[in-house]
Parts: structure tokens; C-alpha cells; sequence
């Protein structure tokens, strides 16, 4: 029966932790919450070490929080990462997304730091400033990063932060016994899409949308097994979603895949979400890494990686990337459907459309048609924000029930 | 092996494409066709390959685009070709094409430029017939927004 404008609006009939409000994913308000209580609080993956490898090396990167930040390799071989803004005028000091630098030396006046964030160079120091300001006084904002996890290289913007160990818990244990060999990155893209980032998140949380790939249907869906794969859900918002051994031959123009991953059954795919935008996606051959970076209520970013061994013969590494394209290339076959579902979902949220709910209301024993995954990401979303995924404003009155 | 029969070939390739009509392509293509579409990326300073397809790969490809869930806004390609080295001995031409890829949103009718690069293809005269025999698709632009399942 179709419902009334009334009826659209009533809360659903589901427990308060079964649905949140649309506006979570549109709202300017809650989004500068987000990045100030969300993202300038909790670790995030930068980058990854094999793309810094040799001293001076650095990359850039866009923090989600909004800060620009400079991640490089120094001559101790110590990555560190600073702020990508001049202390003089506030100027960008790296333009290019990577590159190797003895010194970070900004264009606009050409004010000199080292690797270690110290100003070694201010032009015509003693006739601007005299005896009032000096290079001591000039170093670059450090922040807080780590390495770890498959080599990726982590930054906090909040000095008084966790150490990493601590935010990832117990999180990444299915994980941990495949990564901790040197692996490098052969894939970078990124996708812009008009949506919120946590949308992408949700889709990363549950298998449910594999109604939405042909792929997946034919293949995971019809072994059995598929429905005993368990989401577990860990402190701070993480979630492991249950591993599974695919069976590629189901699938026409596929293959089992031939070099598989040390370690990995043949055909096993773990896949664990990060609070509060990153997941790592290790599948048969490939270690595939998503990072958000939200840029608006209703915009995002979303850094892809695909990764294999550092030891990687070319063959090997050609079979990798050929896997990874088949799959997660921007012309792969299942990562075009996931955003044009996350697409759709921005299309239909923006603000004015009247969109009011989004039901996680599936119970299937927290198996991987269960959305108890994204459940367990927006009670810490909840409890970081301060507001209630379901009633962000607080205009309602939960009944006792509910 | 005159260049207004590669000129031809290429733009046919264009044509053909745009309208979905793969078996014709696939056609013009040799039996030892390979695709591949490639670009750089200056964030981890390296060379990547994001297809990489034999004729029968190409094949399977198109025959799966039906099954998936697409963007069904069509696209055009638009090639113009800048450079034509024939080799008599090996009777192939490596061409160099300059292309433009549009996107026409599905609802509404606005064209947006969705990449730029080039095509590098090599085309293998058998019979006195141009056949493709290789086609890289060299990609300036990386950003393909939600991607598309069609190459280019």
C-alpha cells in the first residue's frame, strides 16, 4: 500500500537503533560536527609507505577533517607529517601530490623547512624582523602519524589522541596474519560523487547490495556458506564482515585466480570497515583500500588503492592487476555499480527531496544480509557526535518500546 | 596503406563504439587484437594499466554489459588522428589519434567532456584489408566520477 504524506514521515517500526534520519547524510551542521568531533579526532590512513620509499619523499593529502597535510619520508627515514600551509601567509608549501624534497621551501616568499618541520630559511630574516621573530619561531605543524597495518601510514590531527593500537583494537585480527609483508601500491584513482560518505561506508557494510551485481548473484550468493558469513562489530565503530572462498568459475570470461595471496585460502575474501570512512578489502589476489575524504554534506571523495607484494614477480603483478581491474577498476564491473547505488542514494537525499529514513532494520543473526554493521557504526557515530543517529535534533519522543 | 584508409579505420572504430555495435568493431579488429587502457598517476609516481583485454576478452566484455547495472548515458568519442607511421615490411601503422570522450546525461541531454588522451594503435594490413591490431587507450584524465562500463 502506498502511504500518505503523513505516513511517510511516521517513525518506522523498527527499535530507535534500526533506522537513522536522512538529514544525517545532508545537513551542513552536522558535517562540520563530523569533522570536528569524527574526523579531527580519530586516526586516518594517509597513504601508503611503498609510495614514500626513498628520504625526502613525500605525498600530499587532503585530511578529511579539512586541513591539507604533507606526509614525508626524512632523512632518518622517519615518515612525519605536517601541515601543508606556510606559517608565514598561510600558503600551500607542496603543490604536487608527490615528490622528493630536501627542503619544503614555499614559492610565495621562499621561507625554508626541513623534514622534520624546522624553518631553516627565512628570506631577509634580521632586516623584516630584527631581534622580534626568528626561524625557531616558524617550525610546521607536526601531526601525530603511524605506520601500520599492511604498511599504510596513518596521521591524527588531535594531539591528545590514542596511540593507533588502541582506536583499531581488535578490529583487524582476520586481517593481520595476511599484511604483514611489504606490500606495495600499483592502483591509485578517485572517484567524486555527488553523495555523503557515509553512504559509501553502508555500502561497504553489508552484502545485502549484492542483488545489485550480476557477478555476485551468480557467483558468492549460490555457494554455499555465503549466508553463514558473520559481521562483527569491535570497538570504536569497526566492523568485520564475514570472510568467504569465491568461486570465480561461476562466472563467464572468469577464472580461479592463479597466484592467490600468502597465506589467503584460494578464493578468500575478508573485508573489514574502519570508523569512520576507510575499509580494507582483501579479495583472492588483491589488497584493495577505500579512504573517503568528505568535501560537503552531499560530496565525497574516495581514494582507491589496489595493493600487492613488494616481492611481486611482473607476472604476478600483471595477474594481480588484472584481477583488480576485472573487479574495482573505474571500468571494472562491480565498483561501477556500488557507486552508481551511492549515486542514486545522493540523488535521491539531497536536501528538499523529502527523503526522511534509512531502515538498517535486517536481522539475519548478524549475518552478512544483516545490517547490523551499519547498526554498530552509527551507535558510535551517536556516541561521538552527541546526537542520535535516529533524532539528530532531538525533535522526538522515542517510546519505551522503541 | 594510405593514410585516408587508416583515417577511415580509426574513425570508424569511433562510430562503431558509440553505437554499441561491438560485433561490428570486433570485426574490424585482428585475431590477435589486444586492448588496453593505461594512464599515470603523478600521487604514486606510476604507470598503470586499467583494462588490459585479447580479442576474446573483449568479446566476453560486451557480451556481460547487459547483465550489469550501468550509467546509461551514452558516450561519444571524438578522435582526431595526428600522426601516421606506416612500415611497409611489417605491412602495420602505428597511429597516434588525439581523443575526446563526451557523456551525455540520460536525462536531460547535457554533454559534459568525460576524459581526454589518446589512442595508440597499431593497424595490420592483411589482404590489402586494415584490421585493428592493437588499441592503448592512453588516458590524460583520471577522474572518471562513478566510472562507466564501456571502454572508450
Amino acid at each position: 500500500m502506498s502511504k500518505t504524506a503523513a505516513q511517510w514521515h511516521e517513525t518506522p517500526k523498527f527499535p530507535s537503533s534500526h533506522y537513522v534520519d536522512s538529514r544525517i547524510y545532508t545537513d551542513q551542521q552536522l558535517f562540520e560536527e563530523e569533522r570536528q568531533r569524527i574526523f579531527n579526532k580519530t586516526w586516518y590512513i594517509a597513504c601508503h609507505e611503498s609510495e614514500i620509499p626513498n628520504a625526502f619523499d613525500y605525498r600530499t593529502f587532503q585530511h578529511p577533517g579539512g586541513t591539507p597535510l604533507i606526509i614525508v619520508r626524512g632523512e632518518d627515514m622517519k615518515v612525519r607529517a605536517f601541515y601543508n600551509i606556510c606559517p608565514h601567509r598561510g600558503n600551500t608549501l607542496l603543490y604536487d601530490p608527490s615528490g622528493n624534497a630536501k627542503r619544503i621551501t614555499c614559492i610565495f616568499h621562499a621561507w625554508s623547512f626541513d623534514t622534520q618541520g624546522n624553518c631553516t630559511d627565512i628570506s631577509r630574516e634580521e632586516q623584516g624582523y630584527q631581534k622580534r621573530f626568528c626561524k625557531a619561531d616558524a617550525g610546521l605543524r607536526e601531526v601525530k602519524s603511524e605506520t601500520g597495518y599492511g604498511g599504510f601510514i596513518w596521521v591524527n590531527v588531535d594531539d591528545n589522541c590514542v596511540p593507533l593500537k588502541t582506536f583499531i583494537g581488535d578490529a583487524m585480527g582476520e586481517l593481520d596474519p595476511y599484511i604483514g609483508m611489504p606490500l606495495e601500491v600499483f592502483h591509485y584513482h578517485r572517484a567524486i560523487v555527488d553523495t555523503n560518505f557515509k553512504l559509501w561506508h553502508d555500502t561497504n557494510s553489508e552484502f545485502y547490495h549484492d542483488y545489485m551485481h550480476y557477478f555476485n548473484r551468480v557467483t558468492g550468493m549460490m555457494q554455499l556458506g555465503y549466508f553463514d558469513r558473520k559481521c562483527v562489530g569491535y570497538d570504536n565503530g569497526h566492523v568485520l564482515v564475514g570472510s568467504m572462498e569465491i568461486k570465480y568459475d561461476a562466472y563467464a570470461g572468469s577464472k580461479e585466480r592463479g597466484i592467490g595471496w600468502p597465506g589467503l585460502a584460494q578464493g578468500g575474501w575478508i573485508l573489514i570497515d574502519l570508523f569512520p570512512g576507510m575499509t580494507y578489502n582483501l579479495r583472492t589476489s588483491v589488497l584493495r583500500m577505500d579512504t573517503m575524504i568528505p568535501l560537503s554534506p552531499n560530496k565525497v571523495m574516495i581514494e582507491y588503492r589496489g595493493l600487492g607484494l613488494k616481492s611481486d614477480t611482473p607476472a604476478e603483478r600483471a595477474q594481480r592487476i588484472f584481477d583488480h581491474n576485472t573487479i574495482w577498476g573505474p571500468f571494472g564491473r562491480n565498483l561501477h555499480e556500488d557507486l552508481l547505488g551511492v549515486h542514486g542514494q545522493g540523488r535521491a537525499m539531497r536536501p528538499g527531496t523529502d527523503s526522511r529514513w534509512v531502515l538498517q532494520g535486517r536481522e539475519e543473526n548478524s549475518t552478512i544480509h544483516d545490517e547490523v554493521g551499519m547498526r554498530h557504526y552509527y551507535a558510535e557515530w551517536s556516541r561521538l557526535m552527541g546526537r542520535k543517529a535516529f533524532d539528530p535534533y532531538g525533535e522526538r519522543r522515542v517510546s519505551a518500546a522503541a | 596503406m594510405d593514410r585516408t584508409t587508416i583515417q577511415d579505420m580509426v574513425y570508424q572504430t569511433c562510430l562503431l563504439l558509440d553505437d554499441k555495435n561491438f560485433d561490428a568493431f570486433l570485426d574490424l579488429c585482428d585475431e590477435g587484437f589486444r586492448y588496453s587502457i593505461t594512464t599515470h598517476s603523478p600521487e604514486i609516481r606510476k604507470d598503470m594499466i586499467w583494462l588490459d583485454h585479447d580479442k576474446k576478452g573483449m568479446q566476453n566484455l560486451f557480451t556481460q554489459l547487459p547483465r550489469h547495472n550501468s550509467d546509461h548515458s551514452p558516450i561519444t568519442r571524438h578522435a582526431i588522428v595526428y600522426k601516421v607511421d606506416v612500415d611497409e615490411g611489417r605491412k602495420e601503422a602505428d597511429v597516434v589519434s588525439a581523443l575526446q570522450v563526451y557523456k551525455t546525461d540520460l536525462d536531460g541531454g547535457a554533454t559534459a567532456l568525460f576524459a581526454v588522451g589518446k589512442y595508440v594503435d597499431t593497424i595490420r594490413f592483411e589482404g590489402g584489408k586494415p584490421k585493428l591490431a592493437k588499441r592503448v587507450v592512453k588516458l590524460d584524465t583520471r577522474m572518471l566520477g562513478i566510472g562507466y562500463h564501456i571502454p572508450f
